[in-house]
């Protein structure tokens, strides 16, 4: 066991157990954004601890940096999938109000709904298709 | 922004997309040898202009130590969030709540408010749901809040990561702007926090 | 076996238990848009399993499978979610 093997061993579990606190909370989470939150994010961070762990046992850098591409891809996919994901869920009137403390999209929509001179409707539809 | 139009100038401006995908062209193969950068280059240019993608002037700075501390606390705060999270998702999850709330930005430019909207959607328990363009507000989604007294929180530190990306990535013009808004927000801002 | 084994076996274990949970909110949906976000956690779990088997041979044969997993998942929750979007605009 050399230092390198054991950085491997403390990250690559440690990046295990985000991914499944992740997924656990994908399935026991009540609503999509919770699940959202729960999963997209710590998955994030479970796969860069896990290719760094990969990363110390690689001979040199050079055949390192490929998974450093593979880290910036998802830093980079991460945020644009969040969202789209979280626009689209907020227009299909998923995002349910009783989890939610206060809602200020749904105020301002209302409102320049108002202003619009159109009939006032609730923008997140009670039934989700 | 004329200046942006001229032919050369603006060919200068793809430059650095080019140079990106070069990079990542040699990576992939993990060789940095002239013949792979070369190729890279050929296929990087052939890929973007087959792409016809809108060209945007990039008006950034770069300033190297607020980048890093940028990153810094991007990490740490996904780090300390993602540990947060699996502490409600292994506790309770029925009973965690969010909010949604509407915060007006200080900065008008487009880069950047994209920059700020993908930078909260980086983040654990934070999530940009819709960005008004017009009138400069982003609607974040929070998580977790528990109850009223949790959403001025939330609000301070949407505040907090646009004042991070505007001061490592904003012009001299856009800081300037930025705190020009902020002081004119200052007043208004305590007012409006009071209706709510 | 030593620690180092046994930390890739935990990881293995911990892997396989996230991607099995991942797939049941695949199968019970409810909506298209919980099947997409599980989508993308199992992209993001296969990377993973391919970075747990880069550190076990500790050479990068599969790197080219990797970055085309990470690609072709982002590029499928987006279609999905933009799909999703727009046949929810067809319906009003």
């Amino acid at each position: 066991m050399t230092a390198t093997d054991w950085a491997t061993a403390v990250l690559m579990p440690l990046g295990a157990l985000f991914a499944l606190t992740g997924t656990i909370g994908m399935v026991r989470f009540p609503t999509l954004l919770g699940r959202m939150h729960a999963s997209t994010k710590p998955d994030t961070v479970a796969l860069v601890l896990i290719l760094a762990g990969a990363a110390f046992q690689l001979p040199d850098l050079r055949s390192a940096l490929p998974l450093a591409l593979v880290a910036v891809f998802q830093f980079m996919t991460m945020p644009v999938l969040a969202q789209t994901l979280g626009r689209v869920a907020y227009s299909r009137g998923m995002v349910v109000s009783e989890h939610l403390v206060t809602d200020e999209l749904a105020d301002d929509l209302a409102k320049r709904e108002a202003e619009e001179g159109r009939a006032a409707e609730d923008p997140r539809r009670a039934e989700a298709p | 922004m004329s200046a942006y139009r001229a032919p050369a100038l603006r060919l200068l401006g793809r430059l650095p997309t080019v140079l990106w995908l070069t990079v990542m062209w040699a990576v992939l193969w993990g060789d940095f040898s002239p013949g792979t950068l070369v190729a890279g280059a050929m296929v990087g240019a052939g890929c973007y202009a087959a792409a016809k993608l809108p060209h945007l002037p990039v008006r950034l700075r770069f300033r190297p130590l607020r980048v890093a501390g940028l990153v810094g606390h991007i990490a740490l705060d996904l780090l300390l969030s993602s540990v947060h999270m699996a502490y409600h998702t292994l506790l309770h999850p029925a009973r965690v709540r969010g909010a949604i709330v509407a915060v007006p930005l200080r900065t008008d430019s487009d880069l950047l408010m994209a920059m700020v909207s993908a930078g909260l959607s980086l983040v654990t328990g934070s999530q940009t749901i819709e960005l008004d363009r017009e009138g400069g507000v982003i609607y974040v989604h929070g998580i977790p809040i528990h109850d009223e007294s949790d959403v001025p929180k939330l609000r301070r530190s949407v505040l907090r990561t646009e004042e991070m990306y505007v001061r490592a990535f904003g012009t001299r013009d856009d800081i300037a702007q930025f705190e020009a808004a902020e002081r004119e927000l200052a007043g208004a801002g305590a007012a409006a926090e009071e209706e709510r | 076996m030593n620690v180092l084994d046994y930390a890739m076996a935990a990881t293995a274990a911990m892997l396989s238990v996230s991607a099995g949970l991942a797939l049941y909110r695949l199968v019970r949906g409810p909506s298209v848009l919980d099947r997409t976000v599980s989508l993308s956690t199992v992209s993001v779990l296969l990377v993973s399993f391919i970075g747990l088997e880069i550190a076990y041979r500790g050479d990068t044969a599969y790197i080219g499978v990797m970055v085309s997993i990470a690609l072709l998942g982002f590029i499928a929750t987006l279609t999905a979610a933009r799909f999703a979007e727009r046949r929810a605009h067809d319906r009003d």
